[in-house]
This record gives structure tokens, sequence and C-alpha cells, in this order.
């Protein structure tokens, strides 16, 4: 560090201010991403950006251990689970808020009520198959389901379910998460600028022990162009860099005092196909194009072979993902006889692109095999809002896209991706088998693993030959870190291990 | 009493402009297409939630509602709640508002000397080496783009050579020299041959003048004619210029912004529009038209100031 701090002279001198105060006097630990905090409520948002900020300020009644992946006690001491499957009874620790309040039963009740019941909610649907929820006492809390649940405890521990005071949140409303909101999770909000940085500090009340490990403080800032990420970094002024462009990659590798990683993740990055209109509304117009798309040679064209071309319609690294599933091959052969079968050549297809370099190269990519078996395909730019505008009402035909799973377990998306009457229209594709949605409900209810796999290998199996979507390729998060941190990672769930991380002198 | 009437009737103007101004950035951002409610929830919210967020925040009422409800509360002075972060704009804007103008001054602080200096060396000797050369770089100052210049400027003077640093405002003064010094030069660059060709240009038209050759026929010295009838007079066109460019920096350093992360209007805006942040949107453009107003009525002023015959 000394090195950036010599720099900083030199540069100030140069200008004749005199020595201006070295950024690294103070201990910070800078992260920058594209994705922005909008909302400090963890029920209120379920975009990226504010994802990972949940995780810093809200405590769960489970955690995952960022080293091993398990499950283990969070706010709950312990939990008992009846016969029945029906009954989970949580045994609270003692516990408090960064004010010092305890953290009671009463809490824990109002906020997952809260997100199964507001109409604010942004995601319910981890909590879909509760039934009621109760304080026994100040420490315990009873929840009954309607029906057996197989991923109940680890959907318990997603993002949105952070335990906020109810106190607090009765008091202030929606105040009480613009400024200094009441947290239970390892930091507290010192200062949120909102457009350009969350600054967070320890929060001295947190329930585990001796953690966070460093009393630095923490600044989550908002850069949105990747070449000033990269700058950023490179210079020594940020410490980790998240979403790093795949073109960026071997230039950050070569760099001695940054570690350029690519971590596991469940992203699956596929196109979507709205079955809305003509031509996708056809299978066997949506099975040409599928066979239309070498994606082995599109995953390295476009990530520069850092990731898995991908076989099924869901995420690779999820529980009971099949490895074996031979996925659909490029066959353009076979592709141009479908397409004549379907009555759909010639047919125009309206390819969305946002502006992002990947995005783009998908689409051009995408175009140019489709025109090549007699589509007649045009990609239409459009932004984030404009996207999101057009694939809800299914305005569009093809959209490549990523997406990924909040848990290893494949439930949530399984409902996300390729279920019609689970609410998410299967991802805006209009896709609907009423087959697989019954799949998806008892694949749920089974608490067998052995045959819960072979439930979501039978879903994998008919929605990626029914072509739901077109699966692409499975990618890792691409994140650069600075050398002088150490146990500081982004876990599958998109979580930084902030807490455990401690700054070398 | 010009004066103040010249100020009366800008005031009056700002009102028209604003209105205007007003009507149509709340129609674009309406009948834009993008949910601020979807952006907000993210993607996995259901059509329940998404009509629950837009009744709060009253954008289910038909548009012409809306628009009156907007209307007066602007009236009252309010100009709205962020839909992202449940923050007053004015606040926002306010906070964003100094990086940007800190900026601006900076950027001219840098432009007019090099520009004075440049102009009067080209008219000089009009065609001479001097003026060739000064154009010739102007016009490679001109056509790189203000991006591109920014990433390089980035890249050498801060990652490779480590002189500048490449993202931030930085606190307190001096700070802010700092941080900002690139930025700020990057976008001189791009203002310095606009303001030379202006000023260069008016300088020789005005040394054929009339009045200048009446100068040299009452005995001043070319020094003297130069500086007390020539300069003054030339810079007039110039000082409009610079006021455009100005108002076009306040509102239209957004590229400069977002390369060197300077949280600025820029990047406010920008965030604003990717997120359909509608009353952002709404107050800044308002802002936006505010300073152009508020800076063309400073040129008029200076000008006044400047040239007698305008006051008449």
């Amino acid at each position: 560090m000394m090195n950036s701090i010599g720099r900083l002279r030199f540069g100030a001198a140069l200008l004749g201010i005199g020595a201006a105060s070295p950024a690294w006097a103070a201990d910070v630990i800078r992260i920058v991403s594209p994705y922005q905090t909008t909302t400090l409520d963890p029920m209120r948002s379920a975009a990226a950006g504010n994802i990972e900020t949940y995780g810093q300020l809200y405590s769960r009644l489970l955690r995952r251990n960022a080293e091993t992946g398990a499950l283990e006690p969070g706010l709950a001491e312990k939990w008992d689970i009846s016969a029945d499957g029906l009954t989970y009874t949580f045994h609270l620790r003692e516990a408090q808020f960064s004010d010092g309040s305890p953290i009671t039963a009463d809490d824990v009740v109002f906020s997952l009520e809260r997100i199964h019941s507001d109409k604010k909610s942004a995601y319910p649907a981890p909590l879909g198959a509760l039934d009621t929820i109760s304080a026994a006492d100040a420490r315990t809390v009873v929840v009954k389901l309607k029906s057996p649940f197989a991923p109940f405890l680890g959907n318990l521990e997603i993002w949105n379910m952070g335990i906020v005071s109810k106190a607090d949140v009765d008091k202030r409303g929606e105040d009480a998460f613009v400024k200094a909101p009441l947290t239970s999770g390892p930091y507290a909000v010192k200062e949120w600028k909102p457009n350009e940085k969350l600054v967070l500090e320890p929060n001295g009340h947190y329930w585990r022990q001796g953690y966070p490990k460093s009393d630095a403080t923490v600044e989550l800032m908002e850069i949105a162009s990747p070449e000033t990420r990269q700058a950023m970094i490179t210079a020594g002024e940020v410490d980790v860099m998240r979403a790093v462009p795949w073109a960026q990659i071997d230039a950050l590798k070569k760099i001695d005092t940054i570690d350029m990683r690519l971590e596991p993740s469940t992203t699956i990055y596929m196109t979507l196909l709205s079955e809305k209109r003509e031509p996708f509304s056809n299978m066997k117009a949506r099975q040409a194009a599928a066979y239309a798309i070498d994606n082995k040679a599109m995953t390295k064209a476009v990530t520069r072979g850092y990731a898995t071309p991908a076989n099924t319609t869901l995420p690779g690294s999820i529980e009971f993902h099949d490895n074996d599933y031979p996925g659909i091959p490029y066959d353009p052969a076979k592709a141009k006889e479908l397409l004549a079968e379907s009555g759909m050549a010639g047919k125009e297809v309206k390819i969305l692109a946002t502006a992002d370099a990947a995005a783009q190269q998908m689409a051009l990519l995408l175009q140019a095999q489709w025109q090549a078996i007699g589509f007649k395909p045009v990609i239409v730019n459009v932004d984030g809002g404009a996207w999101w505008d057009a694939t809800g009402k299914g305005d569009y035909d093809a959209a490549a896209n990523w997406w990924y799973n909040e848990t290893p377990d494949p439930d949530l998306a399984v409902r996300w991706a390729v279920c019609g009457s689970c609410g998410s229209n299967s991802y805006n594709t209009f896709y609907e088998n009423p087959k697989v949605d019954e799949l998806v409900e008892q694949g749920t209810k089974e608490a067998d693993p052995a045959k819960r796999a072979a439930i979501y290998k039978e879903i994998q199996k008919i929605t990626t030959e029914e072509v739901a979507q077109i699966p692409l390729y499975y990618a890792p998060n691409a994140v650069a870190y600075s050398k002088r941190l150490q146990g500081i990672k982004l876990t599958p769930s998109l979580q930084w291990t902030l807490e455990d991380t401690t700054i070398a002198k | 009493m010009n004066l103040l009437s010249t100020v009366a009737r800008r005031l009056l103007q700002l009102v028209g402009v604003m209105a205007g101004v007003a009507v149509v950035t709340f129609l674009l951002t309406r009948l834009a297409p993008g949910d601020p409610a979807r952006l907000l929830a993210g993607e996995r919210a259901s059509a329940e939630t998404i009509a629950a967020i837009r009744h709060q925040y009253g954008l289910d009422l038909p548009l012409w509602q809306q628009f009156f409800v907007y209307i007066e509360n602007l009236l009252g002075g309010d100009i709205g709640r962020s839909l992202r972060f449940q923050q007053p704009v004015a606040e926002l804007i306010v906070r964003f508002m100094w990086p940007t103008l800190f900026l601006t001054g900076y950027v001219v602080c840098l432009a007019v000397p090099p520009t004075v200096i440049l102009a009067i060396a080209s008219a000089r000797r009009p065609g001479g080496l001097a003026d060739q050369a000064i154009r010739m770089i102007g016009i490679v100052g001109l056509a790189i783009p203000v991006f591109w210049l920014g990433i390089m400027m980035s890249r050498l003077f801060g990652v490779t050579l480590g002189w500048f640093p490449v993202s931030g405002y930085g606190t307190g003064f001096a700070d802010h020299l700092y941080h900002l010094f690139l930025p700020a030069l990057s976008t001189a660059i791009w203002v310095v041959p606009v303001l030379t060709q202006s000023l260069r240009a008016a300088l020789i038209d005005r040394s054929g003048a009339d009045f200048v050759t009446a100068a040299r026929a009452q005995g001043a010295s070319e020094r003297e004619i130069f500086w007390k009838t020539v300069l003054p007079n030339a810079v007039l066109p110039t000082l409009n210029l610079l006021g455009v460019m100005v108002a076009f920096l306040i509102g239209g350093a957004i590229i400069v912004e977002t390369v060197y992360a300077v949280p600025g209007l820029g990047s406010l805006m920008i965030g604003a529009l990717l997120g359909r942040d509608y009353y952002v949107v709404q107050g800044l453009t308002l802002v936006f038209a505010f300073a152009t107003v508020l800076v063309t009525l400073a040129v008029d002023l200076l000008t006044a100031l400047i040239d007698p015959r305008v006051r008449l």
C-alpha cells in the first residue's frame, strides 16, 4: 500500500496542493459493483444489488456455512420438526438488534409474516407452503405448513428472510428503512448515499461473538461502467470488483496485487422464447431454434471458455441437476427439417438485446445461427426497463438473459423457470405443461432424496426437450479481489462473506 | 432601468420554459416503456406485488390525474420523492449538484486561459504557421470522443502512471481539485478548440472594423487598439458561446461523470433514467432548464457590463 500512497503524494505534488490525505488512512473495504442498492427493506426487492446488501444487514433464522455450504443455526439456535413434517418449532438464541434491543419471537413472526402476506413483498414464493406462524413465547416460534415441504429450512435462509425490528417498523413505517434501519446482521448502516454508495460499519450487537472479524467500515459502491470499475481496482482505489466482463479477465489475472477468481454460482444463461405468438408458440419451431444453436461454440466465443455449456433448463450447480442428460445437440440439418415441418420458415424473430457486451454478442450469434436455418431474425435494442416491459407481456420472440437460484434446492428454480401455474409465467416465456406443474408440486412434498432426484430429472428432460427455454451456458461469478483481503468471497447465493474478512497489514 | 427590465423579461421567460419542460418530460417519461415498480421490486416479484406498488405511488391513476397531482405539488414547491430510494428528489439533487458545479467551474478555469492565448496567437497572423498548427491540434481535440479520451487518460495517468485518482470526488477543496483533474482536463480538451475558433474569428473580424480604423487614425498604438478596442469587442460572441457550453456541461457531464465515477448530476440522471425514477428525471430536467436560463441571464448581464450598447 505504500506504493499507492506514494503515488497519491506524487500526483498531489504535481498539482501543487500539498499532501492529500491518503485514501487508506482508516481501514475501509471498498466493493464496487454495477448493481445498485435501492432499498434497505429486505421485503421490498428481489433485484441484484439489494440482495447482496440484505445479507450484511439482517440475520435470518438459519445461515449457510460459507465454507461447506451446509445449513447452520442462525438466529434460531435449534429447531424441532414434527413427525408429519407440518410443524416447525424454532428456539431463538439470545440476540440483539443494532440498538441493543432484544430480538424476540414477535420480531420473527412479524418479519416472516410481512414477507409472506404483505402486498408489497417482492418475493413471497419461498414461504408458499406456510399456513400459520405464531410466537409460543418470547423465544419460541411455531410455524405450521399447509403440506410437507422439503426445502423449507433452506428457504428460511434466503436473502429476503432477514429479521427486522417490529417495534421500529411499527413506529417509523417505511422510513424505518430509509435512514439508519435497526439491523440484526453483522453490519449497521453508517451512511446511505443512494445512487452512489452504502457505507456500513460493524454492528456491535451482532450475535456472532467476534464477528465481523475486521473493524473496518465497508463501502458498497455502485459504478455502472465496467471500464471504470477495472481502472479503479487496477489503480488500487477499491478492493473488490463484482461482475468482471469476460473480456477483462485475462488482463486482471496478470496483475500481481489482484486475485482474479471465477467462483461457483447457480447462474444460467439462456434465451427465452415467447410462446405467446408465432413462431415459438409452435413446439417444432422452438426445437428447430434449439438444434440450430451451437452452444459449445457460443460459450467459447462469448465467455472465452470461462463458462460451461448448459445441458438442461436448470442451473448446473443446483441439487438434482442431471449432469448426464445429453442436452440438445447442434444439428443444423435436423433444425431445417423441424422448421419445415413446423411451417414457420421465413417468419420474423424479434430478438431483444440490452446494451451490455455479453447480451449484444449473444443476440448477434443467435441471429446468425437462426438466419442460417431459415428464420428472419431481427435484433431490437432496449434498456432494462423496456426489456422487462416487453418480456412481461410476451411482446418479443427471443431474449437472451441470465437468472440464478438463491438456494441449492431446485424447487424455486423450477417454479421460476418452467412452471406455468406458479405465477412466473415460466420466466415470461408463457410455457405451460400441466404435467410439469404437477411434478413441481410433487418435488416439494417428497422427502426422499432419491425420489426427488427422479422427479427433477423428469422435469429437466421434459422442459429441455419441449424447449421451454434454450439453455446456453453455466457461468461462474467473475470477481476480482485485492490480495490484501483474506476470507472474502461471493457465495453462490450472491452473499459477500464480509464478516469473515480480514485485512492483511 | 433597462437592466431591470431585462431581468424581469428573463424571469417571465423562465416561467414559460419551466412549464414547457415540465409537460414534455412528464409525457416522455410516462410514455417510454418500462415500469419503475418492476425495476424496484425485481424480476421475481409477482404481478400482484407490482400492482400494489404502482397503487402506493399513484402510478395506477389515469395520466391526466397524475399530471395534475404533479403540477399541484410543483406549484407548492415539492418536486416529489424518488420512487427508488424513498428520499426527496430535492435532497438528492442538492447532494449530487456540488460535484457537477465544481467540475463545470474547473473546466472553465482550465479552458479559458489557453483559449485566450491560443486565439490571440492564431489571430495575430491568420493563415500563418501558428494559426495552422493551432487549428490542426484543435481539430484533433474536437475529433476525439470524450468517452474514449476519458478512458485512455484514466488508463495512462491513473492506472499506469498513478499520478491521479481514476474515480470519485474526494473530500475538501484540494482533494476535489486533485480528483476532478482528469475529468476536467478531458472535457477542456474538447471545449478549448470550439472557443478558440470562435474567439479567433471574432478577433480577425473586429481588427478590420471601422472603429479600429478610427482608433488607428486617432493615433492609438497597436497595443492599445488590441487590448482596449479589438479584444473587448471580440469577447462578446465567445462569452455567449461559453455560456451555452456551461449550461450544457451542467446538464451534459454524463459521459465524463460515468467514465470517472464522479457522483454528479449526470450519474444521477443515468441511474434515474435506467430505473425509470420519474420524479428524479423530471426534477433534474427542471433544474437543467433553470440552470440554462440562469446562465444565459448571467451572460447577458456580463455582456451589458462589457458592452454599454447592450444596455441602451
